[in-house]
């Protein structure tokens, strides 16, 4: 088991491959209902209203594992766990629920609950208080599917279906943000202006172009490497939220 | 206001809750929207009641793809089976317009084989209808979305489309690159009801990306766009926030009319003498078991108990393809060219019908959630392919899945917030559909890679829902007759996408409204003898050209006579 804390990467305002480009200078030809939903996760960052301190504590340790931040710089980083926090709050379903889950407040709250038994089997410390490697590791035998800890736990709830609620929710907050368009390059919100150059990944005149450079996660890292979420072969994952065709 | 330049004139016209009107229809979506139109334009009294809103789409829609889940059927449903289904944002509407808000606009007709799958090979049901008989809604549909496709579409039943053809974005030009390498035809830009030229009221496309999160544009169809204001200028009332919750009926077996909650969750009724119920694949089931009552005690319409029965989805497996060179698949309609080259069946490969290869385009949200499960990705490794966003396309199965019996819509234990059972839905494949899915998702791989892609990767994943009150000759063994009346209810219809006895591999928007359009001529033509007959003419009437909302005709190619 990895102990050792990874090398941070260096902190940047703006990590990816496109410096420069901001989806926010673009504001200006947004429409306006647009521009005020998209102004206000940067500017009106809600509150944590559904987690008690303690599981806003452990759930913001979670988040930052689920997606490390840790080469944003300060001004930069995107508040995933109060996205996640105002969508229980505000009781925000997904238009459904697994056979056999509990509803999706339950479903966080046995969770992190499971995290935290998980941390004490592996390292006899609470989560909060482990390096990066070993959170990672913690969260790495959800992903895997073998949880060391909280059997009584992943009895009421299958173990795979909340790593995927836990994922799906961390990157739908993380990649609705506008720096995290930045970090992508994606050209954001397009209307009423839209898009002319199709074809050949062309830039827009307001895009940049992307400008490569050596990158690799902190040495180390668990979640860095690919492999199928655990038990893949015993379950039917069908966590596809977003309509495509 | 609707799109950038489109409006409707206020007030509309109120009927009376005690005001016996001559339809209430449930649902104004997709079907709901055309019948709507139809039915106030030929003179009749008509009320249409939605569960959500009436869209105002310049303040309401958003060019955003976190902030776009309110066009869904979010509230609870439960999801289960040996293959459960997403439901939600994959699949469902909600407001003025319906799924058509957020479809991502191909509309492809169903082939003639697809009316006749039990006979010619022998597996599903046959429609009570042939493809000759839809044929004619099909082209008036297509000049009234309108569609934008090629001059010559060689599948099916060859034809050709009223728009050209739009240009080619990234993940269409992967497609027709892929497919040309392996000498696979393909249709490029279309057919899509997303307006490649200016139509009387409504811009062309701008190439956004966002047709899924309802078009600000007004350049994609959605019936609130294309249909409604018509039925609003003719006479029609739609009441939104109105959830229906249960269907009366009278002494002499006919429904006298719908209870409904209201914009402020107070109970209220309407009386009709005709109900049509157009709620989709889970809701329209749902609403007519809910109002199970005596003398229907397993719910309304089914005395056959194939209610609920036969829900089909369609196999979407995306598959994903890292390229060297930037791809960008965020700009052009995600909905962009497509191949129906493996629709029928072959022999060959060992399982019945067949399937399509369609772009997708998924937004960064929806990508990565689908690298969730394609790569297992999390953690820095997410952060990492993120950053290769642009380096990826995305092209599509969607493939046939039969109709099964155990495939279903049932009362879950749990009730919504005003107090009625929700939707239980259960999902199996079976042997044939995971030989398809199999077979086909390879293929789609090969496809990508035939394009250049240096690493392909695939989601499984399943798109549209219909069937659940499938149409039929034959009162025991289905809900609806082949014009969408309940064989039980004479006064009492479905029309939408749940009679559908089979699904093909074609996206089933088009069918529906060209089903609706069907529905209704047949309404039409039999007067006012629906609201007191006990049967039905049951002969096909002549179709309505004259009922087409204002703009139909004389643009685009002519192609009708």
């Amino acid at each position: 088991m990895p102990s050792r804390g990874m090398k941070p990467l260096a902190q940047r305002a703006q990590p990816g491959y496109y410096p420069g480009f901001s989806t926010l200078s673009q504001k200006d030809y947004w429409d306006q209902a647009t521009r005020t939903i998209v102004l206000a996760r940067v500017e009106k960052i809600p509150p944590i209203r559904f987690f008690s301190p303690e599981e806003g504590q452990l759930m913001t340790a979670v988040c930052n594992r689920i997606l490390p931040q840790d080469d944003r710089d300060e001004f930069h980083k995107i508040p995933t766990v109060n996205y996640i926090d105002e969508r229980l709050y505000e009781n925000r379903l997904d238009g459904y629920r697994f056979e056999g889950m509990p509803d999706d407040q339950e479903a966080y709250r046995l969770g992190l609950r499971g995290i935290a038994e998980i941390a004490q089997q592996m390292y006899r410390k609470p989560f909060i208080d482990l390096d990066p490697v070993e959170q990672e590791s913690v969260l790495k035998t959800l992903h895997d599917g073998a949880p060391p800890a909280g059997h009584e736990i992943w009895q009421r709830m299958l173990v795979h279906r909340f790593w995927f609620l836990l994922v799906q929710d961390v990157v739908g907050a993380y990649y609705a943000h506008p720096y995290a368009w930045d970090e992508i390059g994606f050209g954001g919100p397009a209307y009423p202006r839209g898009y002319m150059r199709l074809e050949g990944g062309e830039p827009e005149p307001w895009e940049v172009d992307e400008r490569r450079y050596e990158w690799a996660a902190p040495p180390g890292s668990p979640s860095a490497e690919f492999t199928s979420v655990g038990a893949s072969a015993q379950h039917k994952g069908s966590p596809g939220q977003g309509g495509t065709h | 206001m609707l799109g950038a330049t489109q409006h409707i004139e206020l007030p509309m016209r109120r009927y009376g809750n005690s005001e016996q009107v001559d339809y209430c229809i449930v649902g104004i979506g997709a079907a709901g929207g055309v019948l709507l139109q139809r039915l106030a334009r030929a003179g009749f009294s008509v009320v249409g009641l939605e569960a959500g809103p009436f869209w105002d789409t310049e303040r309401d829609w958003v060019s955003d793809e976190a902030s776009s889940y309110n066009l869904y059927w979010n509230e609870l449903r439960i999801t289960g089976g040996e293959d459960p289904l997403a439901l939600g944002a994959n699949n469902s509407g909600r407001g003025v317009g319906g799924g058509s808000v957020h479809w991502a606009g191909f509309t492809p007709r169903l082939h003639p084989s697809d009316f006749r799958i039990r006979s010619e090979d022998g597996v599903g049901v046959d429609w009570p209808i042939s493809y000759e008989e839809l044929k004619p809604y099909y082209e008036l549909l297509e000049k009234e979305i309108p569609v934008s496709g090629p001059a010559y579409f060689p599948w099916g039943d060859p034809h050709g489309y009223p728009y050209g053809p739009h240009p080619m974005g990234a993940c269409g030009d992967i497609l027709i690159n892929g497919c040309t390498k392996l000498g696979i035809r393909v249709s490029i830009g279309g057919p899509v009801a997303i307006l490649a030229g200016s139509h009387a009221d409504r811009p062309h496309c701008i190439y956004r990306g966002f047709c899924i999160q309802g078009c600000k544009v007004g350049a994609k169809q959605s019936t609130l766009i294309s249909h409604v204001p018509d039925a609003l200028e003719h006479g029609a009332e739609i009441r939104d926030h109105c959830m229906v919750s249960r269907i009366h009926m009278g002494k002499d077996r006919r429904a006298t009319g719908v209870a409904y909650f209201d914009s402020k969750g107070r109970e209220a009724e309407q009386k009709a003498k005709v109900i049509i119920v157009c709620g989709y694949a889970i809701e329209t089931p749902r609403l007519l078991l809910n109002s199970a009552c005596r003398g229907h005690e397993a719910g309304l319409a089914n005395s056959s108990g194939t209610l609920g029965r036969y829900l089909m989805a369609q196999a979407g497996n995306v598959v994903l393809g890292r390229f060297k060179e930037l791809v960008r698949m965020y700009k052009a309609p995600p909905a962009n060219a497509l191949t129906e080259e493996f629709y029928e069946t072959d022999p060959k490969r060992g399982f019945a019908r067949g399937f399509a290869v369609q772009t997708v385009g998924p937004l960064p949200i929806s990508f990565a959630r689908q690298m969730m499960v394609a790569k297992g990705a999390w953690g820095w490794g997410m952060r990492q392919i993120m950053m290769d966003y642009n380096h990826w396309g995305a092209i599509a199965l969607l493939g046939e899945i039969l109709p099964w019996e155990d495939n279903r819509v049932e009362l879950a234990t749990e009730n919504d917030r005003n107090g009625i059972p929700v939707a239980k839905v259960t999902f199996n494949l079976h042997d044939n559909d995971k030989k398809m899915i199999e077979y086909g998702k390879n293929k789609v791989m090969e496809i990508m890679h035939a394009a250049g892609a240096e690493e392909v990767v695939q989601e499984a994943r399943y798109a549209h829902l219909v069937g659940g009150a499938r149409m039929g000759n034959d009162p025991g063994t289905s809900v609806v007759d082949k014009f969408g009346r309940t064989h039980d209810i004479p006064n009492l219809f479905v029309c939408d996408g749940s009679v559908m006895p089979t699904q093909g591999s074609a996206n089933p928007g088009l069918t529906i409204q060209a089903l609706a359009a069907r529905t209704a001529d047949y309404l039409i033509s039999q007067r006012s003898e629906t609201f007191t007959k006990s049967t039905g003419n049951t002969k096909q009437p002549p179709i309505r050209y004259d009922l087409s909302p204002p703009g139909t005709w004389g643009k685009g190619v002519p192609r009708l006579t």
